[in-house]
Formats: C-alpha cells, structure tokens, sequence
C-alpha cells in the first residue's frame, strides 16, 4: 500500500503542472500563443467588437485547457493555415530570404559606403598630385574649371 | 452644383495640359510671354481646385445625399466638424485634397520670389504633370461630383473610428508632407534637365523639404496618438504596411536632410542626394498606391477599381523619367568632389547615418511587400507582422540612436580620437549609470536597458553640446547665461534646431522602448463592487448605464480608480453603438500622469452589474506625443531662422569683397 502511495506521487510530481491550470486571457501561455497568430488579419482589432479575434481567443484557451503545450496550439494553426497563420516568417530555412534580406541590405550598403570612400580618397590624392604639378595660379586653374564646366554642361 | 463641380475637374484638365503645353514652348522658345501665360495657368488650377474643394466640402456640410460620395460618408446627424472631415474619408476625397494641397504648393512656388530662376518652369512642368494626372484620376476614376441613381433619405455615416479629432489632423497633415516631397523632387529634375548641379537646387528646396518633413512627422504622430484612442488595443503603431508606407518617405527624407549638409560643404553626394529625392517622392506614390489598390490588408486601407493600377502606371512613367534624366547627366554629376579627410569625422558619421536611416526604410520596405512576394514567389502568403519589424528594426533603431549620441561630438573634418574621447565621457557616463540606475531598481529586460541606456546617452550628448556651446559663448561676450543660451540658439538655429528634434527622438524612444517592454494587461470580469488590481491601481467597478448623444446609444462604466491608496476620480470607458455602422466603437478611457497612463477598454458585459474590462498600465506613451512636440518645436526652430551654410559662405565672401580683403 505504501509503495503504491509513493508511485502514485511520483507520478503525480511528473505530471507538469500545466495540466491542472485553468487558462484565461491573462495567462501567460495564452498571451505566448495570440501574440503569435495573424487572426486572419484582426489580431490588433478591438477584441470585444471583433468576432474572428474573439473565435481565435476562445479556440487558443479551450486548447491550452485541453491541455495542448503553446508550441502544439502554434503548430495546429500553422498545418491548418500554413505559414499565413502567423504573425512572422519561419525562423527556419523557408524564413532565410525575408530574415535574412534586411541584413544583406545592411551588408551591401556598408560594402557600397567603404568602396566608394576608398575610391574618392584614392582618387582625390591622385587629383591633387596632378593639380599641384599643372598650375600656375589659382586664377589659371578657376578659369580652366569654369571651360571645363561649360563644355560639359554642353556635351553631356 | 453638378455642373459646377464637374466643370471645376474638367476645366483642371484643360487648363494643366494648357499650362504644360505653353511652359515647354515657351522653355523651347525662350518665349517668356509664354513662361508667364504657363504660371497664369497654375493660378487657375489654384483658383480652380479650390471651387472643386469647397463645393464639396459645402455638399458634405449641407448633406447633399444625391451625390454619392456625401451619401457613401456622412449622414444626417453628424456633427458638422466630423460631415466636414468626411472630405477625406474616401478615395474621391482624399485625392481632390490631395490635388488641391498639389495646386496651392504649386501656386506658392511659381510666385515666390524665386519666380524668375530658370529652373521655374521646369518645376512648374513636372508639378503639372502631377496635377494633370490627379485631376485625370478624378475625373475618370473617382469623381467626387458623381449622382446617385436615388436620392437616399439618409447617408451611411462616416466610420466611427474616424470620427475623432486626430483624423481631423492625421490625414491633412499626412498629405501636407506626401504633397509637399513633389517640391525637392521637381527642382532635382529641373536642376538635373539644365546641367546645374551645384547646391543650388538644395538652397532653394531646403525649406520646402523640411516642411514636408515636418508634415511628415505630424501626421505619424497624430496618426499614432488616434490609433491609441481611438481602435482600442492599446498600441499606437501596428507595422501596418500604410503605417508603413508613411514612415518610408520620414526615413528616406531623414537620411537626405543630413546629407544635403554634407554637398552643401564638401559639394559630396550629389548622385545621393539626387536618388533620395526622387526615392522619397516615389515612395509617397508608392504609398498611395498601397493605400488605393488594397493589394495589402491594412485597416487603413480603401482599395478601389482601378486606382492603384493608375497609381502604379504614374509611378512608373516618373520613375522612368527620373532614371533617364539621373543616367543622361550622370558623368556630370561624377564632377569632382573635395576630398574626405578622415574616415573619423563628421562627413563620415553623416554617411553611415544615412546607410542606417536607408537600412531601415529597405527593411520596412521589404517586410511590408514580403507578403506579396512570397505569395508570387512560392503561391504561399507569409505573413510580416509587428514581431518581425519589432526584431528587424530594432537594432537599426539602437543604432541610430548610438550614432546621434556620437555623432554631434565629432568635428568636421578630421576629429582626433583624444578629443573626442574627451567629450564622450560624461555623457557616455550618464548612459552607464542610467542603466546601472535601472538594473539596481529591479528593472528587467537586458535589450530594454541597453536601448533606454543608449538614449539617455543620446540625450545626454545633446545638453552636454548646448551647456558647452553656451558656456563659450559667455566666454567670448560676456553675457549672462539665459542671453547666451538664447543667442546661440537663434544664431544657429538651424544646427541647434537639428539638436532640438533629436532630443524629441530621445523622448520618443524612452516611449517607444518602455512602452513596449513594460506594458502590463489585465482581462477581468468583475461584478458590481469588485476591484480590479493592476500595477499600483485598483479600480472598483460601479456599474453600466445608457443614454442617447446624436441619434446614438452610448453604453457607459463607472469606475471608481485609485493610484497608490489615493482616489483618482471616476473613470468612464464606453460603448458606442451607431444609427449607421453596424459595428459598435470603443472610447477607451485613460488616465495619464507622467510616467504612464492607465488604459480602459469596456470589452463587453451580462447585465448592468456585470461587465469584462480590458485594463493596461502603458508606461511612458505620454512621452511619445510629448517627444513629437517637441521634434515639430526644434524643426520650425530650423525651418525659421536656417541658413545654408552655401549662402553663409557666400555671405562671408560678399563681406571680405567689400571690406577690401
């Protein structure tokens, strides 16, 4: 009998204790759950005027007290719906392009800023080299910069 | 009224194409009697719009339900304010508006006293080309003058969501600023088509982007503060992709106000600054097409016909136009430039400004049209909501706010690291210890902390950059301290301006950041004399009762709130439930002191005795509308009294010219 007894509580100490709670919309297994699904496009209406909001928050805790784990409830709306069911790309494979986009864009303009101040630096001292080898005085070098600008100004 | 209202439209074509006509032969010709009949035509497009504009507004204020754009709107028993902002309640509307605000900005320019600059009737060319299109839009699309088949007795009513004094703000303000990009946009082209590519193109719109900018501002700001009150979910910015659509061109605008300085000194980035503007303007298109065409869900949305095909087809052709104008001139902008000094300096902290301020609106860009182009791409529509732009925008947004805190501090070309060092450090100081402040109260959240640690930091560098100012200038004159800080503040007003509205971001950000990680919420059903518990408030239900207001029954709850032991008072969230819209409205009840506002939704209810709430402690949003004040104060700041430094330049010039050196 007492052997009985202890399996009994063990058992009971390994059954998480998830089981016995009775969900609301303050839990915090629920909010981990609606914060994640799109609701077909309502998830940020009104919750008392929106009738789909209002479906998806009675579904989403009858399910938690049925006693279905957040990842399981998540994984229910994604079979059913696909990925349009939640709020964000899949962190996996199928999410690499919409994730990882914005921080190739990061990358590219970074690479595109430091190419292009390498190039005017490279440029302007090959520019200033030249210039200090070709002028007399300023007045010369004002009066060819002014030709060359109307000259392009007509040509391009 | 019909004929009236039509003829208005009609004669718009008539005398856009005109203008248009008689700008470009009188550009070919150099025939000014021509140039002068062309900005003849712009001032009766003003006049023009403008009897299209109030015979509508007088339709909707007199309830003239046998046009059905009235009918679709308003209704008998709305206020006037609300029968009067239904001008812009629907895509008729909306766009005479939008044309209307096109006509006066066009007006304003060809008669400024920039009138006679050979760049005007280039500028008036590509802004009648705007004009000829919205008011073809109109015309053959969206005619606000339109019949109905019947005369109804009543109107549909205007939303109840719009019927709120920020959607009397939000959507002006919005298209003052969208309207107001076509400005920079036609000089870049105008400047572009004549081979001028100096800074003068910058000095003559540098006020004319900051208005938009400023407009631009205002109307995601009030945007935000109505979201808040008004749809009743406790947030004030939902990623949506017309939220979205109005913060791309705030970013790109941004990223181009900070370098414009930079061509004005160092005569750098005229390719850049060329690209931005006409990015900014194609993404105001942009965003009205989004906004028109319903190809994205959005509760801003009114997707109509064909009018976002429309959109997308005008966009195209001006997109074209710029791209082959930018090519065509190309190696003439590739001009020679002075070179960068140092990387460590402050054309080098402009740059990098610029790549995140571009970052961030490619990454909002990009998550909003990710649902459409995963559906092309795979058949599958992958959803980008407020969790994706909240992880993806986040770190661009720290890294900004880092940059703002470092990059005052930094000196115009070449800065040494020991001096900068130097300066760095009490401000760095403040951030550090703030955040030690907040981990030593209990405060959790180690992203929270870094990004409110970061602003502070921000902030901090910003005083500290105003107290040294200030200080040597009572070095140099002698003055008292209020006279110094005021006469730095208005002999630069457009660099201490500048200051002022980042200051306003930083408190926007301490918002943005402790609103999002700090929020509590509660859902309780409560019977008559329960309390509800949230944070340092108890609220004591009183029960529901009902009265009429404009034909509408209106369902209230009594709550009798303290703060920390103390009564408050009696807060009265309610129900509204409309003659006209089937949907009832939330008017959410709040109580706000400095550092967070108490947010009530009456969600639904059995009887008069018991009802469920939905309760919020939001902390900090006040800050957000504070914040936005103040970055409107600090731009009308720079807008007033800013100078280019080109014409400070030229100014200095003319000095030493006189004075013989």
């Amino acid at each position: 009998m007492r052997r009985k007894a202890f399996l009994l509580l063990v058992i009971l100490l390994f059954i998480p204790i998830t089981a016995f709670a009775d969900y609301d919309y303050n839990s915090k297994e629920f909010q981990e759950v609606v914060s994640q699904l799109y609701m077909q496009g309502h998830a940020n209406d009104e919750l008392s005027t929106c009738k789909v909001k209002q479906m998806y928050y009675d579904e989403v805790t009858q399910m938690l007290n049925d006693g279905m784990k957040a990842d399981e409830i998540i994984q229910f709306y994604v079979d059913e719906y696909g990925q349009a069911a939640l709020k964000e790309p899949a962190t996996d494979k199928s999410g690499l392009i919409a994730w990882g986009m914005p921080v190739v864009g990061v990358l590219a303009g970074i690479a595109v800023v430091g190419f292009w101040l390498r190039k005017i630096k490279v440029k302007n001292k090959v520019e200033a080299k030249e210039q200090d080898l070709s002028w007399d005085s300023e007045l010369d070098k004002e009066i060819t910069a002014k030709i060359f600008e109307e000259e392009r100004r007509k040509h391009f | 009224m019909y004929i009236i209202g039509n003829t208005a439209l009609y004669l718009g074509i008539a005398i856009a194409v005109y203008a248009l006509i008689a700008n470009l032969i009188g550009i070919k010709n150099k025939n000014n009697r021509l140039l002068e009949s062309a900005r003849g035509g712009v001032l009766s497009l003003v006049f023009v719009s403008s009897i299209a504009t109030f015979l509508l507004l007088y339709n909707l204020g007199t309830s003239q339900f046998q046009y059905e754009y009235v009918a679709a709107y308003t209704s008998k028993n709305l206020p006037l304010v609300y029968k009067l902002t239904a001008f812009w309640a629907g895509n008729a509307g909306s766009l005479l508006l939008w044309l209307f605000l096109l006509c006066i900005y066009a007006g304003f320019l060809v008669f400024s006293k920039e009138k006679r600059n050979p760049m005007m009737p280039y500028v008036s060319s590509i802004l009648l080309l705007n004009i000829l299109f919205f008011y073809l839009v109109l015309v053959f699309s969206s005619n606000p003058f339109k019949m109905t088949d019947i005369i109804p007795a009543d109107g549909k009513g205007l939303n109840p969501m719009l019927q709120h004094p920020g959607m009397i703000l939000h959507p002006v303000t919005l298209y003052l600023g969208y309207v107001g990009l076509a400005v920079p946009f036609a000089f870049a082209i105008a400047a572009l088509i004549l081979k001028r590519m100096d800074a003068e193109w910058i000095k003559l719109t540098r006020r004319w982007t900051l208005v938009a900018w400023l407009f631009l501002t205002l109307g995601n700001i009030i945007g935000g503060w109505w979201a808040y009150l008004e749809l009743g979910w406790g947030g004030y910015w939902a990623w949506d992709p017309v939220e979205n659509a109005s913060f791309l061109p705030w970013l790109t605008v941004s990223a181009f106000l900070h370098s414009v300085m930079i061509q004005e000194r160092k005569g750098m980035l005229k390719t850049w600054n060329i690209s931005l503007v006409i990015i900014s303007y194609a993404l105001s298109l942009f965003g009205t097409f989004l906004v028109r065409s319903g190809v994205l869900t959005s509760v801003h949305a009114f997707g109509d016909g064909n009018l976002g095909t429309y959109f997308l087809i005008f966009l195209a052709i001006m997109l074209s136009l710029s791209f082959y104008v930018v090519i065509t001139r190309y190696q003439l902008i590739k001009k020679e430039t002075n070179p960068i000094e140092s990387y460590f300096s402050k054309e080098s902290s402009f740059l990098l400004n610029n790549l995140i301020l571009v970052a961030g609106a490619f990454a909002v860009f990009w998550g909003s049209m990710y649902p459409l182009i995963s559906e092309a791409l795979t058949g599958t529509k992958v959803n980008v909501g407020p969790p994706y732009f909240n992880k993806v925008m986040a770190p661009i947004m720290l890294a900004l706010i880092v940059l703002m805190a470092i990059c005052p501090l930094i000196a115009w070309q070449k800065a040494t690291v020991e001096k900068f060092l130097k300066s760095v450090i009490w401000p760095l100081a403040a951030g550090v210890i703030s955040a030690i402040i907040l981990v030593v109260m209990g405060v959790k959240g180690i992203f929270a902390i870094i990004g409110l640690a970061a602003t502070v930091f921000m902030f901090a560098t910003h005083v500290k950059e105003y107290i040294d100012g200030t200080r040597a200038r009572r070095k140099a004159t002698k003055e008292n301290v209020l006279k110094a800080a005021y006469k730095l503040l208005t002999k630069n007003q457009r660099r201490y301006g500048g200051y002022i509205v980042h200051m306003g971001i930083a408190i926007i950000a301490i918002g943005v950041i402790s609103s999002h990680a700090y929020v509590q919420d509660v859902m309780k059903t409560v019977n008559l004399g329960e309390t509800i518990k949230i944070g340092h408030y108890e609220i004591t239900f009183q029960g529901l009762s009902e009265h009429q207001k404009n034909g509408n029954g209106i369902v209230v709850a009594k709550l009798d709130t303290t703060y920390k032991g103390k009564s408050i008072g009696t807060i009265k969230p309610e129900k509204i439930f409309y003659e006209t819209w089937p949907e009832p409205s939330t008017e959410v009840a709040i109580k706000t002191n400095w550092k967070e506002d108490l947010y009530i939704v009456l969600s639904s209810w059995e009887d008069k005795e018991k009802a469920t709430f939905q309760v919020k402690v939001n902390p900090f949003v006040s800050w957000i509308w504070t914040g936005g004040l103040i970055m409107v104060f600090g731009t009308a700041i720079a807008l007033i009294g800013g100078k280019t430094t080109s014409s400070r330049a030229l100014r200095l010039k003319q000095r030493s010219a006189k004075a013989g050196v």
